[in-house]
Formats: C-alpha cells, structure tokens, sequence
C-alpha cells in the first residue's frame, strides 16, 4: 500500500487564555496568555495502517484529532488528508474521514439508530435506496439490528457507540478518525469494538486512534505516536518501542507502606530513571513501578533503601517492559494519570 | 480502499434536517398542545386590560378608532399578537436551533459532514417555514372561533405581506442563531429581542402613543412594516396599492438583514472553528 493517509507538518495550535478579573465590575484586564496546546508537530499516517496516538490528558490529542477532522483551524502548519488540504479545502477532507469523537453524544436519542444512519447517510449524500441499503448492513454487522427502530437514548453505552461508529461508517471513508472509541465500555463490549476495529482495518482502511488503554493500543496499532506536552516524543511500531527500553529493567514492588520520603530517597539512588506508584485497594499494599537503566547493581540499592525507610517489601520481581512502561518511561507519568 | 465519495448538495442536506427536525418534534407531542393553547391566552390580558380602561361606554372606541382607523381593537390587537407570536417561534426554533445542537452534543456531528454548514441552518428554516405555514392558518382559526376575529380585506393579500416579510424575519432568525451559538446563553437573549418588538412595534397599540424617540426606533424593525401593513388589510381592506411602501420596505430589509445573517454566520463560524468552542457548552 502506497503513500499517506494524512500527513501532518509542522502543525502547530495556540489558544488565548483570557485572565478572569476576580470581581466583574474591577477594572477589564487585557492581559492574554498564549496556550500552545499543539507545538509544530509532523507525522504521516501510511494507507491502509492503524495509528494510534497515545498522550496523557491535556497532552493535545483532542486538538489534533480536530484539527485532522477539519473542526479547528490549526495556528499554523498543514494537515493533507489523501491529497486535500484540510484547511483549504475541507468539504472535500471530509469526504475521506469518518470520525468518532469522544463521548457518547453525538447521534440523536430521540431518534432510532436506522433513522440516525439514514440522516447522515443523506448528510453524505446518499439517500433512497442505497441509503437504506448501507443502513440495514451497518446494523447488521453492528450487532443493532434487533433494536435498530427503538430510539438511541433506550441504548447501552456499548449500543450507543456502536451507532456513533456505523454513523462514521456509513459513506465507507478511506479513513477512520476513533476518538477513545471503547472508553467507557465494560470489557465485552470493548472486546467487540476492537475486533470491530481490526475487521474494518482488513478492509484496507487506515484508522487514526487514540486511546487511555494501553494493551488496546498495543494490540490494535500498527505504529504509535506518544504526544506529550503538545509534542510528539516518539513514534514507532509498538515492539520497536518496547525494544528501544530493553536495556531500562521494570522493578515491580509491593510495599505495606509509601511515603513521600521514601521516594525522595529511591530517586536519589543512581540510575533510577522513574518512579511511579499506586494503592491497591484489595491488597490494601502499595504497588511501586522503578524504571532502573543498570538493573543488577541498583537492586540492592534499592532494597536497603526501602527496608532501612522501616517499609516491609512484600513482594519484588523485574518485568519485560510494556508500552505503559514506555510511556512511563517518555514521559514521566502513567497514561490514565 | 480508495472509495469516490460525492459531495452532497445543499438541498439534499436541507432535505435530510427538515425529515430529521420534523420526526424529533414529534416525539415531543406536550409543545404542540401548549402551541395552541398559548396564542389563545396571550391576547387575553390585552382585551381584558382594554375592556377595562373602555368600561361600558363606547365613547373610547371613538378614540380609538381616530388613532388606528377601526374599532375593531381585538383583531387590532390579535394581529399584532399573531406577528410577535411568530417572531417569538423562530427566536426560540430556528433562532436557537443551533445552540439546541450544541446542547444535544451533535453540532460536531453535523460539521463532520462534507457539506456548506449553512445547510445545517437553511434545513431548519425549511422546517419553520412549513411549520408557520400549517401553523398561522391555525392560529387565525382559533381566533375566528375564541375571538371572533373579523377579516375585511383580501386574505391574498395577507398572505403576501407574510410572504414578503419572511425574508427579514429569517435575516433576523440567522443573526440571532448565530450569536447564540458564539455567547452560548439563548433565554436572556431571546427576551430581549422579544422585549424590543413588543414595546417598540406596536403589538396592541398604535404607534402615534409612542414618544417620539421611541416612534423613531420602531422605523428600524421590519415588523413594525408588517404589522402596520396586515392591519391594513384586514382590518380596513386596503388594495395592494395602498401598502406598497410597506412591501417595499420589507423587501429591503430581507435583503439587508439576510445578508447581515450569513456574514454573521460565516463570521460565527470562523471564531468557534478558531478558539475551539464549536462543540462546548
């Protein structure tokens, strides 16, 4: 498969940040503040691939996405998706992409999932027939054909995605723009869209994704882009990233206590690259991430540093890294954080 | 994959929001009930108040009379009550219906389809337009039966007045959805304007009570012309040659106002594509 689906350069989007006077009947404040929340980025996305595109919140997915869906016009920089310029052209943009933003409200509940699909079956130009056609087979393989004349607000979450993702599907778009498309969904449903995701991508599609879920990234992508801070700081095929940190060893432990000083301790220790901790409701223990780059002689280090803080180690082993690990590891913080 | 998809045109966008908005309203059967019944309450405090102040003798209706050219002051004032009751339906439906899109998280939706988004808003003008159509017969029926409403002139001639007073209606309703949809905030808004047309165009009133300063602000809304000039017709049966002026005027100001719409809505459009706030509450 030949050429690029999208191909982003140099995109850059910044926001005025108006300063809120405390009190409304002081004096107006002129002051703006400039928010760069996309900082000159460039990728390309190949025909036919999946790729996902990872970032803590805030970190300038979102923007993107819109920026790629013709919804905001970027600062500066260009956006061409197959062969039309978003920016100067993006009605004829929009003929290539569907797309699936973030959260469930963007089909109608007052209407049925057949009436929403044949509403913007039309808004795509296609009616009559073929209109009802495309409906029938977007419900079928969607698995909402037994309940596709009830209105969307009956649905499940799950349902309810399902009919944002056939609506993106209706006018069969070269490319497919999905927004955290399983977020939200219990882990059946969520199952079922990837399996969904990876049937579309057969089609030869080329699918743009962004996702909180690290093993669905890496299960679905064909090459990842990490965004953080509005700039892209890696951009590999998924076991290309997770080589890249085979010389980092993942020291898991399991603690019956955490404090701040002890943190402050184990980062003082020579090649310990990042820490990262959680509380483990079931276990009522903490669970503590280290990213070391010298595995065999930070390890005791680590140990005496922990045990001599009166914290009991419960549990202690050293992982192969996961692209959470990597994401970590890039950026300091885990995904979901 | 490499799919040819057509760009579709504006009428079959028009098309597909006017199905849409109609199958929607009517899963909502409550507001066409209260639509009925509202047209009939709001004239009421208006003909009791004027009973009131006339008493049994008839000697104000003279007064009346020389100051609006009948006595007939129900159909007087039903007239004025139709054309705000009008205005006060494309403020809150059509003026408000792209903040409604807004609301319901679909706005993104329908500016992800390949089509002009002025479609979008001409869809639902289509809707209103066949609404008010179905919807002024009934009102001006229910008047007949409730109020005895007394029609004089040419119910042609009527409807021409409404058909040339649609443009500046609409031009107003374009300017309105597209300011709601960049503040984001539709009651106060609308009771404003609503406000303005009820005090300034002489709804139950003739104009010659008004102060000057006020008489002047009236000259500068449309339906000040279209009131002035279905009272004309109905209550005192004039020829098309009479409120030629009136027509003339209307037409200027649909031209005027239409165009201030849709570079208020190309202007809308550009900001919220800009700072981001298209799909924001």
């Amino acid at each position: 498969m030949l050429g690029y689906a999208i191909e982003v350069n140099d995109l850059r989007k910044e926001f005025q940040v108006k300063k809120k006077n405390e009190h409304f009947w002081k004096k107006k404040n002129k002051e703006k503040e400039i928010f760069v929340a996309v900082d000159n980025i460039n990728f390309d996305v190949k025909k036919g691939e999946i790729f996902g595109f990872l970032g803590p919140n805030g970190a300038g997915k979102t923007t993107t996405i819109k920026m790629i869906s013709t919804l905001l016009r970027p600062t500066s920089g260009t956006i061409i998706v197959n062969g039309e310029n978003v920016v100067e052209n993006p009605i004829k943009a929009l003929t290539n992409i569907g797309t699936v933003l973030a959260g469930e409200r963007s089909t109608y509940w007052k209407l049925t999932g057949r009436e929403n699909l044949e509403y913007f079956a039309a808004m795509h130009g296609i009616t009559g027939k073929k209109a009802r056609e495309k409906t029938d087979y977007l419900l079928k393989r969607l698995e909402l054909d037994k309940r596709a004349d009830e209105t969307v607000e009956k649905y499940s979450t799950g349902m309810k995605q399902r009919v944002a993702l056939a609506k993106a599907l209706i006018a069969e778009p070269n490319i497919l723009i999905l927004d955290e498309p399983t977020s939200g969904l219990d882990p059946q449903s969520a199952r079922n869209l990837r399996e969904i995701i990876l049937e579309i991508k057969e089609e030869g599609r080329t699918i743009f994704l962004t996702t909180h879920y690290m093993e669905e990234a890496d299960q679905l992508s064909d090459r990842i882009g990490i965004i953080d801070h509005g700039k892209i700081i890696a951009l590999d095929t998924p076991q290309n990233l997770k080589n890249n940190l085979n010389k980092t060893n993942i020291i898991n432990l399991e603690l019956d206590n955490w404090t701040e000083d002890v943190l402050e301790k184990i980062k003082e220790i020579p090649a310990i690259e990042n820490v990262t901790s959680k509380f483990n409701e079931n276990t009522q223990n903490f669970e503590v991430k280290v990213h070391v780059s010298n595995g065999s002689e930070t390890v005791s280090n680590l140990i005496t540093s922990t045990i001599s803080s009166g914290i009991k180690i419960i549990n202690f082993r050293v992982e192969e890294p996961t692209l959470e690990d990597v994401f970590i590891n890039l950026t300091g913080k885990s995904l979901r954080e | 994959m490499e799919t040819t998809i057509k760009k579709p045109s504006v009428f079959t966008a028009m098309g597909a929001v006017f199905k849409k908005e109609f199958k929607i309203a009517f899963r909502y059967p409550t507001w066409f009930i209260s639509m009925l019944i509202w047209p009939i309450l709001l004239p009421l405090g208006y003909v009791f108040t004027a009973k009131a102040l006339s008493g049994t003798d008839t000697s104000s209706l003279v007064s009346f009379a020389t100051l609006t050219g009948t006595s007939d002051y129900k159909t007087y004032m039903l007239i004025g009550t139709v054309m705000w009751s009008w205005m006060n339906s494309i403020l809150w439906s059509f003026g408000t219906s792209l903040r409604v899109e807004q609301v319901r998280g679909t706005l993104e939706s329908n500016w992800l389809c390949p089509v002009p988004k002025i479609s979008l808003l001409l869809g639902y003008s289509l809707f209103d337009m066949i609404f008010s159509i179905i919807y002024i017969p009934i009102i001006v029926l229910e008047f007949k039966l409730v109020y005895n409403f007394h029609f004089v002139g040419s119910p042609l001639l009527a409807l021409l007045v409404l058909l040339v007073s649609i443009p500046a209606v609409y031009g107003i309703g374009f300017i309105f959805a597209s300011l709601v949809m960049w503040v984001k905030e539709a009651n106060s808004m609308v009771f404003l304007v609503r406000g303005m047309i009820m005090v300034f165009c002489g709804i139950t009133y003739p104009l010659a009570v008004l102060p000057n300063w006020m008489r002047n602000v009236s000259k500068f809304i449309p339906i000040t012309y279209s009131i002035n000039a279905l009272r004309a017709v109905i209550t005192e049966g004039v020829s098309v040659g009479d409120i030629k002026s009136e027509i003339f005027i209307l037409l200027i100001f649909g031209a005027v106002l239409m165009t201030l719409g849709l570079l208020a809505f190309n202007y809308t459009q550009k900001r919220v594509k800009s700072s981001g706030s298209l799909g924001q509450y």
